[in-house]
C-alpha cells in the first residue's frame, strides 16, 4: 500500500465502550495465540507476561485500564505489541476494528470519527503512564 | 600487570583492519589515483600502528610506520601511485599478518629476512620504488588464509535466530493430538527426540547473548583515559572478575549509567596529582570494576581511591529541601545518607557546585537499575574513595530453579536456595505451624491444607542480617520440579512489586516469576505473609 506523504495510520481497537487508535508507527506487531501468564501482586488490568520471540513483555487489558465497564476479551484474543522509545507493553482489547490512514493530522486532533464512531488518538506513553501509576506489591491486610 | 588481555583484543582488531586494508588495497589496484581512497588505506595503518605502540611492538609500529608514509605521499599527490606500489604494499599487509599473529616477534629467520627487506625498500620512499624495474625481494607465494574460529555476529541476528526458535517451541504446542494408533513408537520417540534437540538448540542460542563483563568494561578503557587527560589526572582501571557472563541486553542497558559514574569518579572524586601526593597517595588515581555473582545476583561495583563525596553539600540539601533536623540527619544510616543523591531533587539541585557533582544526574542512574530490577547502595569514606554498589538479577544465565504453584501462578525460587521440600504427609506439626502461606497475599483462595513446604536456606537479607537454615518456609500448592530457568530482567512496571528477581523463562517457552527471596523475609516479617496458625 502506498501511503501518502503526510498520511499517517492508526489501528483502530475497541476498549470497553470507547473506541481507541494507536499509530501504526508504534506498533511492532499483532499476534495471536500466545500464552499471557499471569503474574501475581500486580494491578488488575495487568493480565501478565508474554514471552515472545525472545522477548517478555508485560500484558495489559486496555478496556479494564481505561476504566470502562463493557470491557471483555475474546477466548484468543488478539494482542498489540508496542514498542516505542527504550519501552514495550502488549495491549489487549476488545477486538480491532481496523487500520485507518488520516492524510494529514498537523493539527494534532485528539480524535476523528471513523465510520460509526468517534476515535480517540492514544500514544503508548500515555497507557504507559496510566499503568505505571496504578498500584503494585503487596498491600497491608 | 597481565597485557594477555590487551594483547588478544590488539589482534582481534589488527586483523579486522588488515582485512579492510586488504580491500582497500584491491580497490586502489584499480584506482591508483584515488587520493580518498589513500586517506582511508592510511587510516587503517595508522590504526594498527597506534594499538602497536600502545603495547610496545616495535617491528610492527615501524613496518606500519614506513607504510603510513608511502600512503601519506600518495594521499597527497607528491609522488604518484603505481600499482608496483600497491603490490609493495600488499605485502607489507601480509608481513603485518604475521607479525601480528606472532605478536611482533621475528623469531623465524624467514621471516625477519622478509622484514628487513621489505623495510628497506619502504625506507627507500615510493619515488625510489617507482624507477625500479622491479623489486628484489622475493615474491611471497599467496598463503592459505588462516582457519577461521571467531566471527564477528550482528546482536539483531541472534534475537532473530532465537525467537524463530521460541516459534519452533511454541508451535509444536499445535500439533494435533494424535490417537493411540497414529502415536505408534516410532513417532513418538521421534517427536521426542526433536523436542529434545530444539530445547538444545534453544537454551544455546540463548548463551550467546552473554558476554563477559570485562570485554564490557573495555568499552571504557579509552574514555577514561581521554577524561584523565581533559581533567590532567592519571587514572588507572582495574578490572576485578571480568570472566563472569552477562547479558548482552542488560549491559548495553549499562552503559549510559557507568559512563556517568566514571565521568564523576574522575571528575569529582580523583583528586590532581599533587593533591594526592600531599595525602600521601599515589599519584595515579584507581577506578575499579568488580563483578562478581552472589547467589542468583550479579554484583558490579565502580569505585575510586578518591576524595570521596562530599558530605555537607547532602546534609545542607537534606536541611534545606527536606528541612531535617542535624539530629534526624545524624540518626540516618550510611546508605540512606547518601542514597539521596539519587533522589530527582537532588539531581536537580541548583547548587551544582563542584560538591554536589557527585549527584548530578545519579536519579537517572538509579532509573536505569530499576529498570533492569536491581539496586545499588553507595559507600564513601572521606579521603578514602566512593564505591558504587549495583546489585542486579542474574539475568540471561540459566540458573536451576524449583518451579512451583501457589493458584493461578507459576513461580520459582532458584534451587541453591532451597534447603528441602516436603509433603505434607512428611512434616512435623512444627513445621507446619511455623510456615508461611503467601496465598493469601498472592489473591489466591488458599489458606487451607498444606501440600508442599519449601524451606529456604539461609539468607542474607538486604539489612544485613543472617537466617537461618530452614527459618523460612514457604506452602505451595504443587511443585513442577526443578527446571533450567533463562532469567531476563522484571522491566520497569513489574520491579515496583519489589517480590521479583527476574521473568524465568522455562525449556517449552512458558513463564515462570522467579522471587527475590532475599526480600521474602521483609514481606514475612511484616505480617502479610501469615502464619498457617494465624
Amino acid at each position: 500500500m502506498i501511503v501518502a506523504d503526510k498520511a499517517i495510520e492508526y489501528v483502530t481497537f475497541k476498549a470497553g465502550d470507547e473506541y481507541l487508535g494507536i499509530e501504526t508507527l508504534y506498533i511492532h506487531r499483532v499476534v495471536e495465540e500466545v500464552n499471557v501468564t499471569p503474574v501475581p501482586l500486580v494491578p488488575t488490568c495487568y493480565m501478565g507476561l508474554m514471552y515472545y520471540r525472545g522477548e517478555v513483555f508485560g500484558v495489559v487489558h486496555a478496556g479494564s485500564l481505561l476504566g470502562n465497564s463493557e470491557a471483555t476479551v475474546g477466548e484468543t484474543p488478539r494482542i498489540i505489541v508496542l514498542k516505542w522509545s527504550n519501552k514495550k507493553l502488549a495491549l489487549v482489547p476488545d477486538h480491532i476494528t481496523g487500520i485507518w490512514r488520516v492524510e494529514d493530522n498537523k493539527g494534532g486532533k485528539a480524535s476523528f470519527r471513523f465510520q460509526d464512531y468517534t476515535v480517540r488518538i492514544v500514544t503508548p506513553e500515555e497507557i504507559w503512564e496510566k499503568v505505571s501509576g496504578l498500584s503494585y506489591g503487596p498491600h497491608e491486610v | 600487570m597481565d597485557l594477555t588481555k590487551y594483547e588478544n583484543i590488539f589482534t582481534h582488531e589488527s586483523e579486522r583492519y588488515l582485512k579492510e586494508l586488504d580491500d582497500l588495497l584491491m580497490k586502489a589496484e584499480e584506482d591508483v589515483g584515488n587520493r580518498n581512497l589513500w586517506s582511508e588505506i592510511h587510516g587503517k595503518i595508522h590504526s594498527i600502528k597506534g594499538m602497536a605502540r600502545a603495547l610496545s611492538l616495535d617491528k610492527i609500529t615501524d613496518l606500519s610506520h614506513s607504510m603510513e608514509d608511502w600512503c601519506k605521499e600518495f594521499q597527497q599527490g607528491t609522488t604518484e601511485a603505481t600499482s608496483n606500489a600497491v603490490q609493495l604494499l600488499f605485502k607489507g599487509s601480509n608481513l603485518l599478518r604475521v607479525l601480528v599473529a606472532r605478536k611482533g616477534e621475528t623469531d623465524y629467520y624467514e621471516t625477519q629476512r622478509r622484514y628487513n627487506s621489505l623495510h628497506a625498500h619502504l625506507k627507500d620512499g615510493p619515488k625510489a620504488w617507482k624507477d625500479k624495474a622491479h623489486h628484489e625481494s622475493p615474491p611471497l607465494s599467496p598463503s592459505t588464509p588462516e582457519g577461521i574460529n571467531q566471527i564477528r555476529v550482528k546482536y539483531s541476528l541472534i534475537e532473530e535466530l532465537l525467537g524463530l526458535s521460541q516459534e519452533i517451541l511454541i508451535s509444536e504446542r499445535r500439533l494435533p493430538t494424535l490417537s493411540h494408533e497414529q502415536l505408534n513408537p516410532g513417532l513418538k520417540s521421534w517427536l521426542d527426540h526433536y523436542r529434545s534437540l530444539m530445547k538444545g538448540l534453544y537454551f544455546r542460542l540463548a548463551q550467546l547473548r552473554l558476554m563477559p563483563v570485562g570485554d564490557f568494561a573495555d568499552l571504557f578503557v579509552k574514555t577514561i583515559r581521554d577524561l584523565s587527560k581533559q581533567h590532567n589526572k592519571g587514572i588507572r582501571f582495574e578490572v576485578i572478575g571480568g570472566e563472569v557472563q552477562a547479558d548482552i541486553a542488560l549491559l548495553d542497558r549499562l552503559r549510559e549509567p557507568f559512563m556517568h559514574l566514571i565521568r564523576n569518579a574522575i571528575a569529582h572524586g580523583i583528586e590532581s596529582p599533587e593533591e594526592r601526593v600531599s595525602s600521601d597517595k599515589a599519584t595515579e588515581g584507581t577506578i575499579t570494576l568488580e563483578v562478581r555473582r552472589q547467589r542468583n545476583s550479579l554484583i558490579i561495583s565502580i569505585g575510586d581511591d578518591g576524595q570521596g563525596i562530599n558530605r555537607s553539600a547532602i546534609t545542607r540539601h537534606l536541611r534545606d529541601t527536606r528541612t531535617m533536623t542535624d539530629a534526624q540527619i545524624q540518626a540516618m544510616s550510611q546508605e540512606e545518607f547518601f542514597n539521596t543523591i539519587l533522589s530527582p531533587e537532588f539531581s536537580s539541585s541548583s547548587e551544582t557546585t563542584d560538591m554536589a557533582g557527585r549527584g548530578i544526574g545519579m536519579s537517572v542512574v538509579a532509573q536505569a537499575i530499576e529498570y533492569l530490577g536491581g539496586s545499588m547502595t553507595i559507600r564513601s569514606e572521606p579521603s578514602k574513595g566512593t564505591e558504587f554498589i549495583i546489585r542486579l538479577p542474574l539475568s540471561l544465565s540459566v540458573i536451576h530453579a524449583v518451579t512451583f504453584e501457589m493458584g493461578t501462578y507459576t513461580l520459582s525460587i532458584p534451587t541453591s536456595n532451597v534447603e528441602s521440600i516436603g509433603r505434607r504427609e512428611h512434616l512435623s506439626p512444627e513445621d507446619i505451624a511455623s510456615s508461611y502461606d503467601f496465598r493469601e497475599l498472592l489473591g489466591v483462595n488458599g489458606g487451607g491444607e498444606v501440600l508442599y513446604t519449601l524451606k529456604l536456606r539461609h539468607l542474607v537479607e538486604k539489612n544485613g542480617h543472617n537466617r537461618k537454615d530452614g527459618d523460612i518456609k514457604l506452602v505451595v500448592d504443587r511443585i513442577i520440579g526443578n527446571r533450567p530457568l533463562m532469567v531476563m530482567p522484571v522491566g520497569e512496571l513489574l520491579a515496583k512489586v519489589r517480590l521479583f528477581a527476574g521473568v524465568g523463562i522455562m525449556e517449552n517457552g512458558d513463564i515462570s516469576i522467579l522471587l527475590d527471596v532475599e526480600n521474602l523475609p521483609q514481606v514475612q516479617s511484616s505480617s502479610i505473609g501469615k502464619s498457617i496458625n494465624d
